[in-house]
């Protein structure tokens, strides 16, 4: 599905070096497709990017400056990357895991667990949040315990990690389930066959080939962890300074009517985005220059 | 129960006194004592001027004791509800009494909370219509609101504890006689007014501020909402403009010690003491200079200030109506209550 995305995403991309003598061979209608595509997208994505940025940095970077003066600023952008980041290394791992374990392994219960994977995309994060308050939430029996053990989830970072493994739950382990698929366990087993255990051979054969997938994954993890608000706002408490992230901070922003400094601090999170999406696209082209030359 | 909940908070304490180094004996808090302060959004800056100096005073009178505050900010009722879940507030300050109820029947404030200053309320405002530059539709009481054709935003009461405070003061205002061609306490007349109004309701609004924003990108002829809200939007160089209706009701926003969470964390003396600092004159002032709220003395807040603040012609409170509990029932109740069914019949 990703693959044959990205194909077209290449085809539409294709240079138009051979220019005039490929214009007369395409069809209008051809064109039509590609206007509607290029109209739809910059409506939806290109001109509210456009808006924000024009609206953040108009006054070059005096509203920035405002918006990082206000009380909790700085510590929300640091805690949002820093979440995000562990967010995105903890699924990195067990995404990959869970991956393999989907597509190696036959066992009952199997396509339950792969309709569970994708739970997380169709539930609403707000609703997320609401279960994971109901489950680990300091006068419930699980965060109670915890609690007494000195581990608070809910209202402390932890809860904010855990929203953010969950949100983002499916993005490495879809990403990276295709190219294992492609893979031929032929090349494992014959790696087994020569003498190397389990995990050397997954080790030398299989991580390898899956690298830049789990790199893309875990990048889209990352950039979209950046911008969860609904899971957050309802497990994070929104302390200032502690417990405050960064979409937060922006929806506080507009609250108080500073349009101007919600938006260059949202052009910077979405800038972030925008470079990971990026580094994302190489990989995962790389990828396929490796799989199919 | 009360020896559980001694128990804990004795282990809890000497949990604390271990830590700063003190040797049993009372509870005392850890230096520098932290306060978890959980509040409505909107008086979010009006606290970071109140707390500094509240922060410098404690120090002076404490021998240098050092305050650190946490604070929390988001919709009244949802924060009310996640102390409840466990957030750690000593301190509450939120949008309207019920909200602070729902913590004491949770067993997490013990005292009679309304038994301090000013009926434990803090701070105050009133019900108005924010319009366009001009107030082009002429709106100016109750009844303009149900004319035909008309785009009203307001919050929605189902997700904002706050829009409860709209109603109110539609209600109010009709049941005290002081809207034309309804009687005073004719219920049924009430109920035609906010069937009229929410009739003409284009967006529910997620709360009280989301309504100035959504007016300010050009949505609506006129959005109810407080007096406050206005001023802050002006001050923020937005171009509406504020009506006051002839009667409308003195919005009243209590602050709370939550006695459990302050006693567990050996905090209940600076807690009280912060209470207190809110009551007082210092603070007021910056109430009413940053805030833009009213004083919570109703007559005081009728007459206004002769310059910033209107004196108003007809303002009531929850109390002239008999109460949350009341109000709870007949205006709210489901499904008998007076807005529950003017809602049904005005958007069914």
């Amino acid at each position: 599905m990703a693959k044959t995305l990205d194909r077209t995403l290449e085809e539409d991309r294709a240079p138009p070096a051979k220019g005039a003598a490929r214009f007369s061979r395409l069809h209008a209608g051809r064109w039509g497709l590609r206007g509607v595509a290029i109209v739809y997208l910059g409506l939806l994505v290109v001109l509210p990017l456009t808006a924000v940025i024009v609206k953040g940095y108009g006054q070059g970077l005096v509203s920035l400056r405002h918006a990082l003066a206000a009380p909790g600023a700085v510590a929300a952008i640091r805690l949002t990357l820093f979440t995000s980041a562990i967010a995105a290394i903890v699924n990195g791992v067990l995404g990959t895991l869970i991956a393999y374990v989907l597509v190696r392994f036959r066992f009952p219960g199997r396509s339950t667990l792969a309709t569970v994977v994708d739970m997380p995309f169709a539930i609403p994060t707000l609703v997320t949040g609401v279960m994971l308050v109901a489950l680990y939430g300091p006068n419930t029996p699980v965060g109670g315990f915890l609690a007494r053990h000195g581990i608070d989830v809910v209202f402390a970072v932890p809860g904010i990690v855990l929203a953010l493994l969950v949100v983002t739950l499916p993005l490495v382990i879809r990403t990276v389930e295709p190219v294992l698929l492609e893979l031929d366990p032929a090349e494992e087993e014959a790696a087994r066959v020569l003498g190397a255990g389990g995990w050397t051979a997954f080790r030398r054969v299989v991580l390898p080939a899956l690298r830049p997938a789990i790199a893309a994954g875990a990048l889209l993890t990352f950039a979209r962890a950046l911008g969860e608000f609904g899971a957050i706002v309802i497990v994070s408490g929104n302390i200032t300074g502690k417990t405050l992230t960064a979409p937060y901070f922006i929806f506080q922003l507009t609250g108080n009517f500073r349009f101007e400094e919600a938006a260059a601090v949202s052009a910077i999170l979405f800038g972030l985005s925008f470079v990971l999406v990026l580094v994302t696209e190489r990989l995962v082209k790389n990828r396929e220059a490796r799989v199919s030359p | 129960m009360a020896l559980i909940a001694a128990l804990l908070a004795a282990a809890a304490c000497s949990k604390s006194t271990a830590n700063s180094g003190g040797s049993g004996g009372p509870c005392t808090p850890s230096d520098p004592a932290v306060i978890t302060f959980a509040a409505y959004s909107t008086p979010r800056e009006v606290y970071g001027k109140i707390i500094p100096a509240f922060q410098a005073k404690w120090k002076e009178d404490h021998n240098g004791q050092n305050v650190i505050f946490q604070e929390s900010y988001g919709g009244s009722t949802s924060q009310a509800q996640n102390v409840i879940k466990g957030f750690p507030a000593d301190v509450v300050a939120l949008s309207l009494a019920p909200d602070v109820d729902v913590i004491a029947d949770a067993g997490l404030i013990t005292h009679d909370w309304t038994q301090v200053a000013d009926g434990g309320m803090v701070s105050a405002s009133v019900v108005v219509f924010d319009v366009r530059p001009g107030n082009p539709k002429q709106l100016v009481d109750w009844g303009d609101l149900t004319q035909s054709g008309l785009d009203i935003l307001t919050p929605d009461p189902a997700a904002s504890g706050g829009a409860r405070w709209n109603i109110v003061a539609t209600y109010g205002a009709a049941e005290r006689g002081k809207v034309s061609g309804i009687a005073a306490s004719d219920d049924a007349g009430a109920g035609q007014l906010l069937t009229g109004i929410f009739a003409n309701v284009r967006v529910l609004d997620k709360s009280a501020r989301d309504s100035i924003k959504n007016f300010e990108s050009g949505n609506g002829d006129v959005a109810i909402t407080y007096e406050n809200e206005v001023f802050t939007a002006q001050k923020a160089g937005l171009e509406d403009e504020m009506v006051i209706p002839p009667s409308t009701v003195l919005i009243e926003n209590p602050v709370a010690v939550v006695d459990k969470n302050a006693a567990d964390h050996c905090v209940t003396d600076v807690a009280n003491g912060f209470v207190d600092f809110l009551h007082s004159q210092d603070a007021k002032d910056l109430y009413a200079k940053t805030g833009f709220l009213r004083p919570t003395d109703p007559a005081q807040a009728q007459q206004g200030d002769g310059d910033k603040f209107a004196a108003i012609q007809d303002l009531f409170t929850v109390e002239d109506l008999g109460g949350w509990d009341q109000i709870d029932t007949k205006v709210f109740g489901d499904p008998d209550g007076i807005f529950t069914k003017a809602f049904k019949e005005a958007t069914g």
